[in-house]
């Protein structure tokens, strides 16, 4: 991946699967097209299950006095 | 023993020196009377009861926002006695006291700003979705903390929280919040969302959330803010400055993440959704090359049909012109040496002749020729 080494954000990946889904609900489609898609999905759907399952938050404490 | 004589400078240095110790922070209770803001920086006023009155001095950035003569107040500062103008309080924070007076002095603040528009909902933000990083200002060690952030652990992670500890009541919370939310405004990477939280308490104990200073730091704040103070009952100010309002600190968290057990199943449902799209898709396109392959098929049942017919005619056609057909209808063909005779040119008397019938072949010799015509 040509971006493998900034992981993406859930909103991204989020984004990115509305678009797909978007584009399945748009009509008149490729069927090349649409497995790609579907792969892709598929692995937009791994990765956020993934987050959803091992993303833990984390606390940082600043100080803010003058 | 030697009397002591001050000159009226030393006199005020010692009187100050002694005030220092025996008063270095004074609280003082009283009604407000001659309430005064000169230049738009010094502030003036009385305190008085029955029997007395105090002059008190300071300067607009230590007031919670506007007062006005009759409210009852509790001031905190250090007396002293100025060089020139006399015995005074210098004041560091006023507060209105009791329910009455606190809210007195909410309603006053919020006519002076939002006369200025601070409230107005055209200037509220979205919040963003899903942020990834907030920053969190409340007291580190409150129960409103512990609350926040055990519910966004149990609804979302990979959330990274910058966290300022300061005081939400007293004294100096107006100024430690205000000072917070200016430091996180000023860092190189913001967060995405500002959340200013704490728990119920009473009116004086919210009263922080009142202060000019916070609030209007709460609306100036460049990072979408997020204030939830106190239970569902309570209002403050800062809350209507900022760009959203929670009811609780748990109700804060639940306004920002979405619940991953809710965006799990969300996530399956979209997986199945999507592989029956595709689905579809596959069957449409079986559907789409059935209806092709028929289309061709019968149309090349149509092209065999059509050239069947034409070998047919074209077959009968041949028969027609098939000699022995001509024969048979008595017809002959006549040889000599091998070649068929079309002209009386072609034959001599006495040469042998070859007539072909349908059934057999007659030899003959010619015995005579005549021209037609």
């Amino acid at each position: 991946m040509a971006n493998a080494e900034k992981p993406k954000s859930y909103r991204e990946m989020s984004q990115q699967l509305e678009e797909i889904m978007e584009w399945f609900e748009s009509g008149d489609i490729d069927i090349d097209e649409a497995i790609k898609k579907y792969e892709e999905a598929t692995k937009l759907l791994d990765e956020m299950e993934k987050y959803l399952k091992t993303a833990e938050n984390k606390i940082k404490k600043i100080s803010t006095a003058k | 023993m030697q009397e002591l004589v001050f000159t009226p400078a030393d006199f005020v240095a010692a009187i100050n020196q002694t005030l220092e110790f025996a008063y270095p922070s004074v609280i003082i209770e009283g009604e407000i009377s001659s309430f005064k803001v000169s230049k738009n920086r010094w502030v003036y006023f009385d305190l008085k009861d029955e029997e007395a009155s105090v002059r008190f001095f300071g300067t607009v950035y230590s007031l919670p926002g506007p007062l006005e003569d009759g409210m009852t107040v509790r001031v905190v500062g250090s007396p002293s006695l100025h060089a020139r103008f006399g015995f005074s309080v210098n004041f560091r924070s006023i507060l209105p006291v009791g329910e009455g007076e606190l809210k007195k002095a909410a309603d006053l603040l919020f006519k002076k700003l939002a006369a200025e528009g601070l409230f107005a909902p055209e200037r509220k933000r979205p919040l963003p979705a899903i942020p990834q990083t907030i920053g969190l200002v409340t007291a580190a060690d409150s129960a409103a903390a512990a609350d926040f952030n055990k519910i966004l652990n149990e609804r979302w992670g990979g959330v990274e929280i910058l966290l300022a500890d300061v005081y939400v009541q007293g004294e100096q919370a107006p100024t430690q919040i205000v000072q917070a939310i200016e430091h996180i405004n000023g860092l190189s990477e913001i967060p995405e969302v500002l959340v200013i939280t704490r728990g119920g308490g009473s009116a004086e104990d919210l009263a922080a959330f009142n202060n000019e200073r916070l609030v209007r730091a709460v609306a100036a704040s460049r990072i979408p803010t997020l204030v939830a103070i106190g239970h569902e009952v309570d209002t403050s100010l800062s809350e209507l400055a900022a760009d959203l309002r929670a009811s609780t600190p748990t109700n804060a968290a639940q306004l920002l993440v979405p619940d991953k057990k809710h965006e799990q199943i969300v996530l399956a449902n979209v997986r199945l959704s999507i592989q029956q799209s595709l689905e579809s898709v596959q069957k449409e396109a079986l559907q789409e090359v059935k209806n092709q392959r028929e289309f061709l098929s019968r149309h090349l049942t149509n092209l065999s049909a059509n050239e069947l017919e034409k070998i047919r005619s074209t077959r009968k056609l041949v028969k027609l012109y098939d000699p022995r057909a001509l024969l048979k209808r008595g017809y002959a063909l006549v040889s000599v040496n091998g070649k068929f005779v079309k002209s009386i040119a072609q034959v001599k008397t006495a040469e042998r002749l070859s007539i072909k019938l349908a059934d057999g072949t007659i030899k003959a010799n010619v015995q005579e020729i005549l021209k037609d015509g």
